[in-house]
């Protein structure tokens, strides 16, 4: 395989991918089709910002928004089953529920975990050793961009952790089993060692969360724009959008058999951080996953980043002193 | 305990009448793609297929089995294919929601565990800052005339933010999906299964 030259890099050319907004394929169908498969994304995104814009201070819950979270997954999985990109991306009763399993371990062991050690508790902390009251200034701002900016500073650390992820072996051992996934599909985002999930949901916009409102708008976009990073559904997605964030073409050529192909696309929401530090590559692949794309079984997803860990620790230290006469 | 009443959990099992003139020889032929798969091995014994799965694929037809006999026998009508397949999918699926149900458990322990300090904590946390009741919050002149409803000072409520840290719902929920997903998947996996044998057999 040649594989395409991006900027200083060969990309594809180990397992093949596709390059340039102009090579991907569009939505077939009739003109319905068409029009809802353009313009699903930006009004979704706006609807669910109007709605929490708006919405009286006795509905703008939390609860609220793990109801239409849910239902905005259900609604997701419906559009996969109706136009799915890849059929070889079709989900199975065997990978929904293997996915659901991750997402069960992230509601229940995983948040049990967080409520301790994870970005949640440090910031209550260390908002109570220092006079925060100094930064509300920050409420007085638009909502808006309140939200934007708790979104915004998240994903920026995300988009680097990620990238540490990719370039620092011992976080690479917990992130890699992500990688192993095959397809990419709604819960795919929840498949992975719990380590890397716990390492990965760590951020700092927590600490402007002053206004409730504010928050559930940070959340409503996280989950407008980030969800469609692993998704199964072809979409005619508009040329601003997929400048400002990512999507499943940008996050599928990530997960992509080509190793240089992996190391791009990093952010989770804000594809432009991307696009500022040099890592943003547009295209699309199919074939996706590690080793030839075999598929990991959950077990081996909990204990890889250890065994294989301790594997790579005891060739280290324990190599041979003797040196190996020469023939 | 005898294991035909536990068994039926992770087997699935059935058979399958061939047409008349079928020899096992051409049947096996037929089904054969279905074993040529990625970590996919398979031995073949006169009338019997026996194939064993590693890691196999997502995209593989038959990926939730892991294991499996495949028989050709002589029906009173006719070539019956018989096929005894395991999954250990299947298997997890219905104990998931055992370990769910434990998670819910251990997240009551846990609750009750941090009560006591929890209330102290509370205590002292009252006494101290009342005069922080009327503080009213600023709002953007921007979403003042947009109509934004005005922003509410979050109530501190510390013995219910509490309950909610270690509510043990979500387990309750996803072990009751479990149990869900596991009917629908020993049905409809045991139909997907004969469905597929079935076309490959009796396609022309």
């Amino acid at each position: 395989m040649a594989g395409v030259r991006v900027g200083k890099r060969v990309i594809g050319a180990q397992s093949p991918v596709t390059i340039g907004w102009e090579n991907i394929p569009r939505v077939e169908g009739g003109p319905v089709k068409q029009f809802v498969f353009t313009w699903f994304q930006p009004t979704m995104l706006f609807a669910l910002l109007a709605f929490w814009y708006y919405a009286p201070n006795s509905i703008a819950k939390a609860s609220t928004a793990i109801g239409i979270g849910i239902g905005f997954k259900v609604l997701l999985l419906s559009l996969e089953w109706v136009n799915p990109r890849h059929e070889s991306w079709r989900l199975t009763w065997k990978e929904l529920t293997t996915d659901l399993f991750y997402v069960g371990l992230g509601y229940t062991l995983l948040r049990m975990v967080d409520s301790y050690i994870g970005d949640g508790a440090m910031i209550e902390a260390i908002q109570h050793a220092f006079d925060w009251e100094k930064f509300s200034w920050f409420m007085g701002l638009p909502l808006l961009v309140q939200a934007f900016l708790i979104s915004f500073i998240f994903d920026f650390g995300q988009y680097w952790m990620h990238r540490g992820m990719h370039n620092w072996y011992p976080l690479w051992l917990p992130h890699s089993v992500h990688h192993y996934i095959t397809q990419l599909n709604i819960n795919k985002g929840a498949v992975g060692n719990p380590v890397e999930l716990f390492l990965i949901g760590l951020g700092i916009g927590g600490f402007f969360d002053f206004l409730p409102r504010a928050a559930l708008m940070a959340g409503a976009l996280g989950m407008a724009i980030g969800t469609y990073q692993h998704i199964n559904v072809r979409f005619n997605t508009p040329r601003w959008w997929r400048f400002l964030f990512n999507t499943t073409e940008h996050h599928s050529l990530h997960h992509s058999r080509d190793f240089e192909a992996t190391r791009s696309n990093y952010a989770g929401s804000y594809i432009f951080i991307d696009r500022i530090f040099g890592t943003c590559v547009d295209g699309e692949a199919e074939l996706l996953g590690l080793e030839g794309g075999r598929r990991m079984s959950i077990r081996e997803q909990m204990t890889f980043p250890f065994t294989e860990g301790w594997k790579t620790l005891k060739e280290r230290l324990g190599r041979p002193a003797v040196a190996v006469p020469a023939e | 305990m005898n294991s035909r009443f536990t068994d039926w959990i992770w087997h699935v099992s059935g058979s399958l009448a061939l047409t008349s003139g079928q020899s096992s020889e051409e049947a096996f032929a037929r089904l054969d793609p279905l074993f040529r798969q990625a970590g996919t091995s398979h031995e073949r014994a006169a009338d019997t297929l026996t194939f064993r799965k590693k890691d196999q694929a997502a995209q593989d037809k038959m990926s939730i089995f892991d294991g499996g006999v495949l028989q050709i026998e002589k029906g009173v009508t006719g070539p019956v294919l018989r096929y005894r397949l395991t999954s250990r999918a299947l298997l997890f699926c219905f104990l998931a929601p055992l370990l769910f149900l434990a998670f819910a458990q251990f997240n009551i322990a846990l609750g009750k565990l941090e009560k006591p300090s929890t209330e102290a904590a509370g205590k002292g946390n009252t006494s101290k800052k009342p005069e922080k009741k009327d503080v009213v919050l600023p709002q953007n002149p921007i979403d003042k005339a947009l109509g934004a409803p005005a922003p509410e000072k979050p109530k501190k409520d510390g013995a219910d933010k509490e309950k909610k840290k270690h509510s043990p719902t979500a387990a309750y929920v996803f072990a009751a999906i479990f149990a869900l997903l596991y009917v629908i998947g020993r049905i409809l996996e045991d139909r997907l299964v004969k469905a597929l044998f079935r076309k490959r057999l009796l396609s022309s």
